[in-house]
């Protein structure tokens, strides 16, 4: 029977086919096995060294399950099957596995990006979760770089990442860094960023560079296609003391989550042989006003100290020193005041035992104030202190000494803030304004509430 | 020589120079040919506190990056003004 004789045909055919595709899916399996084991044996490089068997094989042509898996940018005609094979054949560097790197390193694995290094010596902690999210709860105290190689892993198997867990010095960054085709900036300090820009000029790797803290977010593709280096717009680092952190400034998780997504992107399009958008331009996000602006830079500086003709910066200096920072974003212990000024937070607990009780000045914002405080402590902001004509102070000493009966004698106040910083600062300043209208003792707390969490109440917040 | 008049120009202040101004944007009268380096004398000038970044601040004319290659500029009234220091954080 005709039938079934084409029947037999076709079920072996099929057959075939079937086994081909058997076939295939085992060796899939097998390389997500190879891959699998590799990751438990994943090591966390402490050094810029690649470990061995590390060179990547160039990708000519797309598997069955690349075609599916990237199927919906395959089809764009900007990217087919020639940018995806770049972008497999593509190797990006991170620096930094905060709130910038988690969004680019997963947007870069998603989208196929064959090779993708990590660095950053930080630990997970609590209070980085609400942005940095690949990070998650069962990895507080683990390395940032592993984490972030863990979730890509997860992601997607054929992608190959080098976590580095280390700090990126003078004497690390270049061979790091030549390794790989493009560089993220995804710091969170000064110092580094110098670092960054002019490892990148010297090794001649472009740059995508992004921040961000509070509501606000930058992008700059530095050190490419003729347009200007970090350096180019800011050849002088600003003052120490002019620096926010996301620590002090505070920032909103989403706007470093926007800003390393577009960092990913001009990754993207930078490998997929596309024109990327922030080349020589300045993007500007607004995220409390709802804006982005774009600024047309100026091209390479002729007399750029890094990327110039007669570049005075010819190999990498000791950025710790010409930024006055360190390469983190840390807060630093400022010493204004001489320790007879000073208090630590336990002789605070006693002073607080006995009577008259001290009057207890908290110099936070009141957003911070609200978010705890210590009892009977009355808030008057740094930023009303500083002011040239603030009477709020000495007003409302005066107050809560009359109220509690203490006029005639010497009244003892004690300063404090977040860390023993500010309240310094306020001393500083209350000292050449405090006239003798009332006999005021004032005395600032070491390490102010910090510190009075960790030694004093351990069920006092910290933030 | 031309009179020098001057005109309204919009300035926007972006990070820490927001801070230190205390304000995200100002209308300000300003001559209305300038170089970058007057201009930034004159807004430093005007928020006194933002003297101690002058030196780490672009400055931005309707969202063209001046600076003191790009000698006198012409300005109109309803220009705007961008001041610009770099964001660190991360």
């Amino acid at each position: 029977m005709m039938e079934s004789y084409i029947s037999a045909t076709d079920g072996d055919a099929k057959l075939q086919c079937e086994l081909q595709e058997a076939k295939q899916v085992i060796k899939e399996l097998k390389e997500k096995l190879n891959h699998y084991e590799q990751n438990e044996n994943m090591q966390l490089c402490e050094s810029t060294k690649e470990p061995e068997n590390s060179s990547l094989l160039e990708v000519t042509q797309l598997t069955n399950r690349d075609i599916r898996r990237y199927s919906r940018q395959l089809i764009l005609p900007e990217i087919g099957v020639r940018g995806q094979l770049a972008l497999s054949n593509t190797s990006v560097l991170l620096v930094g596995a905060g709130g910038l790197g988690c969004p680019a390193a997963i947007y870069l694995a998603a989208a196929g990006i064959g090779h993708i290094g990590v660095v950053d010596f930080d630990h997970v902690e609590l209070d980085n979760l609400h942005r940095q999210i690949l990070h998650t709860e069962q990895r507080i105290g683990k390395s940032k770089s592993g984490s972030i190689a863990t979730s890509i892993h997860n992601l997607n198997f054929s992608v190959k990442c080098q976590p580095y867990h280390l700090q990126l010095n003078k004497d690390n960054a270049l061979p790091l860094i030549k390794q790989y085709d493009i560089i993220l900036d995804c710091t969170d300090n000064v110092a580094t960023r110098y670092l960054l820009n002019d490892a990148c000029v010297l090794a001649n790797k472009p740059l995508v560079s992004a921040s961000a803290l509070r509501f606000e977010g930058q992008l700059t593709v530095y050190n490419y296609d003729g347009g200007p280096c970090y350096r180019c717009l800011f050849p002088k680092p600003p003052p120490p003391e002019t620096v926010t952190n996301c620590s002090d400034g505070g920032v909103l998780g989403v706007v470093p989550g926007i800003m390393g997504s577009l960092q990913a992107l001009e990754a993207i399009k930078m490998a997929a042989g596309l024109t990327v958008s922030y080349a020589q331009k300045l993007l500007l996000f607004d995220a409390l006003f709802g804006g982005f602006r774009s600024i047309k830079l100026r091209p390479k500086k002729k007399d750029c100290a890094v990327c110039g003709e007669t570049p005075s910066v010819t190999k990498l200096i000791d950025y710790e020193e010409f930024c006055g920072a360190g390469p983190s974003d840390k807060c630093l212990s400022l010493h204004i005041l001489p320790p007879e000024d000073r208090i630590t937070v336990k002789e605070l607990a006693k002073l607080l035992e006995e009577t008259p009780l001290p009057i207890l000045v908290d110099v936070r914002s009141p957003v911070e104030f609200e978010i705890c405080h210590l009892e009977n402590s009355i808030n008057i902001p740094l930023a009303e202190i500083e002011k040239p004509d603030d009477t709020s102070f000495t007003e409302k000493v005066k107050q809560v000494s009359i109220s509690r009966g203490l006029m005639d004698r010497d009244i003892s106040v004690v300063v404090l803030c977040r860390r023993g910083n500010d309240s310094q600062k306020a001393i500083e300043c209350l000292k050449t304004r405090m006239s003798s209208e009332i006999p005021v003792t004032l005395k600032d707390v070491i390490g102010g509430l910090s510190a009075w969490s960790l030694q004093v109440d351990p069920d006092f917040p910290q933030y | 020589m031309q009179r020098q008049s001057l005109v309204e120009v919009r300035v926007l202040y972006f990070a820490k120079s927001r801070d230190l101004a205390g304000t995200a944007e100002e209308i300000i009268k300003v001559p209305d040919r300038v170089t970058s380096q007057l201009l930034l004398e004159i807004i430093t000038d005007r928020h006194i506190e933002l003297k101690t970044i002058q030196q780490n601040l672009i400055l931005a004319v309707n969202q063209d990056y001046i600076s003191e290659e790009s000698g006198e500029i012409q300005l109109s009234t309803g220009d705007e003004i961008a001041v610009i220091p770099p964001l660190s954080g991360g």
